[in-house]
């Protein structure tokens, strides 16, 4: 146990470090891209005094390191700046828009595994069969087809051709939700979340339906398993009881993997959907030059997937006692 | 050895020639012009812009110009024209459409005066005095139809002088749903289209659906009285906050939250106001809101983007609750338009408190971006109701304004993708597209096909053209600007790269301000023959590799800088 908290506590602090090398990264990247990033923001008509005003509220009149320095503490007291966009700090828009996210992947996901594992069990067990074979064709057009595309045709199709679902937002046009209670607990809510759920399920599903097929080869090969064949057990006790549980392990983990890499899926759904969450408040913010938030946006990211990075480590050592951390 | 040294002869000849040439597209000491960088935005952030960048950079070269096109992304391009005025040579621009735009003041004057060369809207450095003076006499000449006569003189003069490259007036798009709307409520603004105030106040629902539902690219940043925020803030802004007058469908100024305005000078007006008007919070509007809402920006640094709207005033007197004296430091003929038109009215009661906690400190009231019900208090035909980030604002009908929307609801949908956008229209998750930055000809294929739904084209106040230097040889020299001017195929630009969807100009003035457009300029369009004819009465030459040099007597000094 004290092996597991040692090893909680050195991935901890690697974990700080690649975030420090990501926001030192994010900081220069920014500030060397070519140009004035407040041009966007300085009217034509501000004289030379009213502009440096501006590039003193934005703290860009400061030597470079001088800015590092300032950035870097900001971090560890959890402050990102102020958004040139929007004037509010970035902390407020991401506590806004990260909810979002969060509902279009977990629901995802969730939705993504449990089919995946359901799917994966029964390619395995029709093995060699045309089922097996349209199956796995299937399983791998989905998780190459691109996002935008498909999101586009479901856009097209259940939206604008048939008019079964929203095109886009969270809510109807006149409706504001007071919280996110009444978002959630308001079924115009989970029409609109469907379909860049179900784009953000096409492409997450391919990963847990595969995994758990191969995992399942191995496992039926197993001596505990031809012992349940041999002692009468029917198909379904067999593989579920016997076979599933034991090559769902690996799942377990990839789940919280999945967690940090739809984030990459998300960006695109996010803009195609016009979703107001994480990922395409990103591609605004870039769009828009607005640097602090685009900053804020991407270390928010890294932070995500680190961390279920480190969830996945700690999770597989639990499940799996004959692995040791 | 010998063969060693002919070898070593040769190298060093051809280092020197290759060296000399390399010089020559530089600063050369020759008369051959030097290579031409033509700045432009890269095709992924403006692709009309771009390739009408490349039309022109062939239209050069086909007069023995080495032009070059150089691409720089917005944070750039606008760094380095607006503040680096010595270091370029030729780039493209365009001006958006403004309200305030409709009065010919701000492209007459702010554009082309001498005064505003430094660091003003003068970037390309037009000095004529000739012409200042017809700019500044247009400025104070309240007399309208002397104003046109003066208007139309400054105009004739940039005709000749082609200061900057005239280029197009784009055609705006907007679409909105016939089923929901009656299309004789629609008010169509010249300059503006149909995406103006009138039309909101005044487009009336017909079916079951009560709400205006448009669209915008960009999210809204701050609906702030002090504060000019995005395209989209505007729209708002000018709904949630009255003026004391309004452009009306005419496009000339008239009295809204003033009953009346009435010069008894040249340089002083007195605004009586309405006496029925109240904010949305109950506080009825008096003069000491007007006049705190021209103040902050004329008196105090934290209105920085409306100062330029105030300058003109001198004073304003309080005479009683609804009556004020504004007095001018000079005549001025757009003050009604670029002022009394523009300068929405605060609630001095909720934002006095604001001001004063920002005095002595930098911050402006464009820190001030918190879309809240709270401080969103006017006056305005519509109330703030509410703003889901990223998503839409809400706003609904102020029942107890003087002039009550026959619409429930105004909602702005945030939607950047234009495929969906046009989407949306189609299946009626919107009723109005107010931005749409996609292919104009497939939104009139859609329109076409869809039966319930009608477009309105019009030609807007914004311009796109090319600045030159007037600064860097050669674009100090009139003549040659003038044949850059012959043989920019505008045509062929509105044809090609806006498939139709812009009008060809030879004026900054938009061909649809049809009182203050010039139609008689001798703007120089010739093509290439007329082109070549004005250098060579110039006494530009071409020599035998067709290159272009300057005339006798003249050689190149400048480098390009890019």
């Amino acid at each position: 146990m004290s092996g597991k908290w040692t090893y909680i506590r050195k991935r901890l602090f690697q974990m700080i470090i690649i975030l420090w090398i990501i926001a030192t990264i994010l900081f220069f990247m920014f500030r060397l891209m070519p140009g004035n990033p407040l041009v966007a923001y300085i009217e034509p008509t501000f004289d030379k005094e009213q502009q440096d005003i501006l590039m003193k509220q934005f703290g860009l009149d400061k030597p470079l390191y001088y800015q590092y320095i300032v950035y870097i503490g900001n971090l560890f007291r959890c402050n990102m700046g102020v958004s040139f966009f929007y004037g509010d700090t970035v902390l407020n828009i991401l506590k806004r828009n990260l909810p979002n996210t969060l509902y279009l992947t977990i629901f995802s996901l969730i939705a993504a595994y449990i089919f995946g594992i359901f799917f994966g069990i029964l390619l395995a067990w029709k093995r060699g069969t045309k089922f097996e074979k349209a199956g796995n064709i299937g399983t791998i057009i989905t998780r190459s087809a691109p996002q935008f595309w498909v999101a586009m045709v479901l856009l097209v199709v259940f939206s604008f051709k048939l008019k079964l679902f929203p095109s886009s937002g969270t809510s109807n046009a006149g409706v504001i939700y007071a919280n996110e209670l009444q978002k959630l607990t308001s079924p115009d809510f989970w029409k609109h979340l469907f379909l860049p759920g179900l784009t953000l399920f096409i492409y997450l599903q391919g990963l847990p339906t595969l995994l758990m097929r191969s995992n399942m080869f191995d496992v039926m090969g197993e001596a505990y398993v031809e012992m349940a064949k041999m002692r009468g057990l029917s198909k379904w006790r067999i593989m579920f009881k016997y076979a599933a549980r034991n090559a769902i392990l690996p799942i377990a983990t990839s789940l919280a993997l999945g967690i940090g890499t739809s984030m990459e899926g998300n960006v695109i759904i996010e803009n195609v959907f016009s979703w107001p969450g994480l990922g395409k408040t990103l591609v605004d913010a870039v769009v828009n030059k607005d640097y602090p938030l685009a900053q804020g946006a991407f270390f928010l990211i890294a932070v995500i997937m680190l961390f279920m990075n480190l969830i996945a480590d700690i999770l597989y050592s639990v499940l799996d006692p004959r692995v040791s951390v | 050895m010998k063969k060693i040294f002919s070898i070593l002869l040769v190298v060093v000849v051809v280092a020197m020639l290759t060296t000399l040439s390399v010089c020559s597209s530089s600063s050369s000491g020759s008369r051959v012009i030097r290579k031409i960088p033509v700045i432009t935005e890269p095709q992924t952030e403006d692709a009309c812009q771009f390739e009408t960048t490349k039309l022109l950079v062939d239209a050069m070269k086909s007069l023995g110009i080495n032009a070059e096109l150089i691409t720089m992304p917005w944070t750039k391009l606008g760094d380095e024209i607006w503040f680096n005025r010595d270091k370029w040579d030729i780039t493209a621009w365009s001006f958006g459409i403004r309200p305030e735009r409709l009065d010919p003041q701000e492209f007459i004057f702010n554009v082309f005066h001498s005064s505003t060369a430094k660091d003003g809207y003068n970037f390309e450095g037009y000095i004529n005095p000739e012409y200042d003076k017809v700019a500044e006499e247009q400025r104070k000449t309240i007399d309208k139809n002397k104003r046109q006569a003066l208007v139309k003189k400054a105009q004739e003069i940039l005709a000749n002088d082609v200061p900057i490259l005239f280029c197009n007036n784009p055609m705006q798009q907007f679409v909105y749903n016939t089923e929901v709307f009656d299309s004789n409520s629609v008010v169509d603004m010249p300059g503006l289209g149909i995406l103006n105030y009138w039309t909101f106040i005044n487009i009336n629902p017909i079916g079951n659906v009560k709400d205006i539902i448009l669209n915008s690219v960009e999210d809204f940043k701050a609906i702030n009285p002090f504060y000019l925020g995005g395209i989209a803030d505007g729209w708002a802004a000018e709904l949630i906050f009255d003026r004391v007058m309004r452009l009306g469908a005419d496009s000339l100024p008239k009295p809204y939250a003033a009953k009346s305005v009435e010069w008894t000078s040249d340089t002083e007006c007195k605004i009586v106001l309405r006496q029925d008007m109240a904010f949305t919070d109950g506080v009825k509007v008096t003069a000491d809101d007007v006049k705190f809402s021209y103040e902050v920006p004329l008196l105090t640094d934290k209105s920085p983007a409306f100062k330029p709207f105030v300058s003109d005033i001198d004073t304003i007197q309080k005479v009683d609750d609804y009556t004020l004296i504004i007095k001018l430091k000079q005549p001025s003929a757009s003050f009604e338009t670029s002022c009394l038109s523009k300068m929405p009215i605060a609630p001095k009661h909720i934002w006095e408190p604001i001001v004063k906690k920002l005095e002595g400190k930098t911050d402006t009231l464009e820190t001030i971006t918190r879309l809240d019900k709270n401080l969103l208090v006017g006056s305005g035909p519509f109330k703030f109701v509410g703003w889901q980030q990223n998503e839409k604002v809400i706003m609904e009908a102020n029942k107890n304004h003087f002039e009550v929307p026959k619409v429930d609801k105004w909602i702005c949908i945030i939607n950047g993708n234009m495929e969906s956008t046009l989407g949306m229209i189609q299946s009626g998750d919107i009723n109005f597209l107010s931005q749409f930055m996609g292919d104009g000809s497939l939104l009139k294929e859609k329109v076409d096909a869809a039966g319930n739904l009608k477009m309105a084209s019009t030609t807007s106040i914004g311009a796109n053209f090319f600045a030159m230097n007037n600064r860097r040889a050669p674009f100090d020299d009139v003549a040659f600007r003038r044949a850059i001017a012959a043989v920019l195929d505008r045509q062929a630009i509105v044809d090609i790269v806006w498939k139709g969807f812009a009008v060809p100009n030879d004026s900054i003035i938009s061909p649809n301000l049809t009182f203050w457009k010039n139609t008689d300029l001798k703007y120089p369009s010739g093509g290439l023959k007329e082109a070549k004819k004005i250098l060579k009465d110039a006494g530009y030459e071409w020599d035998k590799e067709g290159r272009l040099l300057y005339p006798k007597g003249k050689i190149e000094t400048l480098k390009s800088n890019y």
